[in-house]
């Protein structure tokens, strides 16, 4: 059954693809998995709290993606690649990470994506201005399309990128991306997304590797969609990895927003620590499913995971399940969720110092927020998001 | 003209009458002691004087500098110079001490038509302060209470009070459990504070804060009302006797 719904969505959207002929073993891999897997329902268990099988149920229609625009930073590579040929300024290739076959969403978006934007910061090369890039997003009614993108910062390289997601899609259609992330030997990375689509869908997945001695950091900061689905999966393949997952999410009205990460400790002395962090208003549902598995090998191991979330209404609904899987004897992890009210007390001690109701919220949230954006470190960046911030609030307080 | 006029007020917590057609006048000028056995409902008209809402008033009024002061949101009852220490100060993860008192500080002064002070004017404010309640440095840049220590939480209290240059400084209960340099160091604070245009009521349990803020009333609080006023030596007296010989004279009654 799921094969057959799968196979028509897939060559429903493949016709009206320009799609090229190239990446074919990696495209047909892809439509073998999703054959297999189907278009996700609530019924797999990744799937239970978000629905993005209407949106497919209602028909989709494939459409090429809008092209990222992104400004020139000295030390970086970059540029569009429509085949395995000419992605020769990479090291890496596109769909080494085989998330295609494990994950229907990076599976459908192997099938179907046209080109993809590729970015490399060569060995020792020391990035110091911010890698900016763009993604406005203005898909019609029942519009498909998806977007690549693969970041290589190779061995004792740095880079700090940012990937904002803006514009107003339409509220049946959806993007589709998939970013895979390449972090070599004593590399540094930090990734900072934005997401403000207004009414639109979302689906995306950043599939990271790090090798031994690096620092990885990404923080993902979402302030409109009507559905966000945001998978990170980040694979620690050497010893004397840093990494840190932060995610800051405000929902209102009826906003869906659902975080799925996973943080694969294979090897022994590396670090993980992620904190997310969630205000939700209106009727809207929040997610967070984060999973720290720590393999047999992966010993020394130090992981720490925390999602922490404010209701503003009794009818918003947080969803939240952190794991911990450890198959190793010698490690420290420790995880903890909670989801309560804004603090009472705290909202009168800052009124009994003068600062009216709205003034006191918006402090005690911006700092809520502040655990997350302070590992944000272009500063221009971090005052933009808390003004965002003010003004999400704002019109949640209505 | 009095600067808090307080008339028959009463109040209540869940459904539990505190306050009984309480009264109590304080000129500028003045520092009133408010003394009385745990229970007899001097914290609850410190809470109901700042505005907590957790507090029904169910009657009475309160006259602060001309203004009706129960009809005012607690920022206004902030801005219009009445200032609450609390008894236990809320700690505050992720908001400085310094962001805290640049904001605070901003509001009351536009109430007062004063433009915000620039950043060097705030600091240098803010360091002259410090200094008056000893507060450390350091202190400043941590998050509001956050891991402070009793007294320093209580220090804290004292700062912030020094920073809003209230016309009405309320204390509940900020010396209990101090140590005696903290009790010290928080009297002084009040003391450099005092002029003849502000007033205090400080609330207490115990009669060892009055040795180093001199009263110039004390009042007994008991089962919601004020039942016995006098100088300070009346607090000598408690400290001496204990409440009992009030809540026996009063059964006697």
């Amino acid at each position: 059954m799921s094969e057959a719904i799968t196979t028509s969505i897939l060559s429903e959207l493949v016709s009206g693809a320009k799609r090229p002929a190239s990446y074919k073993e990696i495209r047909s891999e892809a439509e073998g998995f999703l054959a297999e897997s189907g278009i996700p329902s609530k019924k797999h268990e990744d799937w239970k709290y978000t629905n993005i099988k209407r949106l497919f149920d209602n028909g989709l229609n494939f459409t090429p993606a809008n092209d990222i625009t992104f400004n020139s930073v000295e030390g970086v590579e970059i540029s569009w690649c429509t085949d395995v040929e000419t992605q020769c300024i990479a090291s890496q290739q596109i769909g080494t990470t085989v998330i295609h076959t494990k994950e229907a969403h990076a599976a459908l978006n192997t099938s179907l994506f046209e080109k993809a934007l590729v970015i490399r910061v060569k060995k020792g090369t020391q990035v110091t201005d911010d890698l900016v890039l763009n993604q406005t997003i203005n898909l019609e009614d029942n519009n498909f399309s998806a977007s690549r993108v693969l970041i290589v910062v190779e061995d004792n390289a740095l880079l700090k990128c940012q990937h904002h997601y803006t514009g107003s899609p339409s509220s049946s259609s959806l993007l589709n991306n998939l970013t895979e992330v390449f972090v070599g030997q004593n590399a540094r990375l930090e990734l900072n997304y934005v997401q403000e689509i207004g009414e639109g869908n979302m689906m995306t997945t950043t599939q990271v590797e790090c090798q031994r001695d690096s620092n990885f950091t990404t923080n993902c900061i979402q302030l409109g969609g009507s559905l966000l689905r945001n998978n990170v999966n980040i694979s620690l393949k050497g010893e004397n990895i840093e990494t840190h997952l932060n995610g800051f999410y405000m929902l209102n009205g009826k906003e869906l927003y659902d975080n799925h990460t996973l943080v694969d400790h294979l090897v022994p002395h590396c670090e993980s620590n992620e904190i997310y962090r969630g205000i939700l208003a209106g009727k809207s549902t929040g997610v967070f499913n984060g999973k720290v598995f720590v393999h047999r090998d992966a010993q020394k191991t130090n992981g720490y995971q925390s999602n922490n979330n404010i209701l503003l209404s009794d009818d918003a609904t947080m969803n939240s399940k952190p794991e911990l899987e450890i198959y190793a004897d010698d490690v420290k992890c420790s995880h903890g969720s909670t989801t309560g009210q804004l603090d009472e007390d705290a909202v009168f001690y800052l009124r009994a110092r003068g600062l009216d109701e709205f003034g006191a919220t918006a402090l005690l949230l911006t700092a809520f927020a502040s655990d997350v954006l302070n590992s944000i470190t272009n500063e221009e960046l971090r005052e933009m998001l808390e003004e965002k911030i003010q003004a999400k609030l704002k019109e949640m307080r209505g | 003209m009095s600067l808090l006029a307080i008339k028959n007020l009463s109040a209540r917590v869940e459904e539990k009458d505190i306050l009984k057609n309480f009264n109590l006048t304080v000129n500028p000028g003045e520092v009133h002691a408010i003394m009385g056995p745990n229970g007899s409902g001097k914290s609850t008209l410190a809470s109901v004087l700042a505005g907590n809402e957790s507090y029904e008033v169910t009657g009475g009024e309160v006259d602060f500098d001309g203004k009706d002061l129960l009809d005012m949101a607690p920022e206004e009852r902030a801005r219009e110079g009445l200032f609450l220490a609390f008894q236990y100060p809320v700690e505050i993860p992720g908001v400085s001490n310094v962001n805290f008192m640049k904001a605070a500080v901003t509001e009351v002064r536009k109430h007062r038509g004063l433009e915000p002070l620039v950043a060097k004017d705030f600091l240098a404010y803010m360091k002259e302060k410090k200094e008056l309640v000893e507060l450390d440095g350091k202190l400043a840049g941590r998050s509001v209470n956050e891991g402070f220590s009793g007294g320093e939480k209580k220090r804290n209290e004292i700062f912030q009070m020094a920073m809003l240059d209230p016309k009405l400084g309320i204390l509940d209960e900020t010396d209990s459990g101090l140590d005696i340099d903290a009790l010290r160091i928080v009297a002084n604070g009040v003391n450099k504070l005092r002029s003849k245009d502000n007033a205090f009521v400080v609330i207490t349990h115990y009669q060892r804060l009055l040795d180093y803020i001199i009263p110039d009333f004390v009042h007994v609080l008991y089962n919601g009302q004020i039942v016995r006023s006098g100088t300070k030596e009346l607090a000598l007296e408690l400290e001496e006797k204990g409440y009992d010989w009030i809540k026996d004279e009063l059964a006697e009654a």
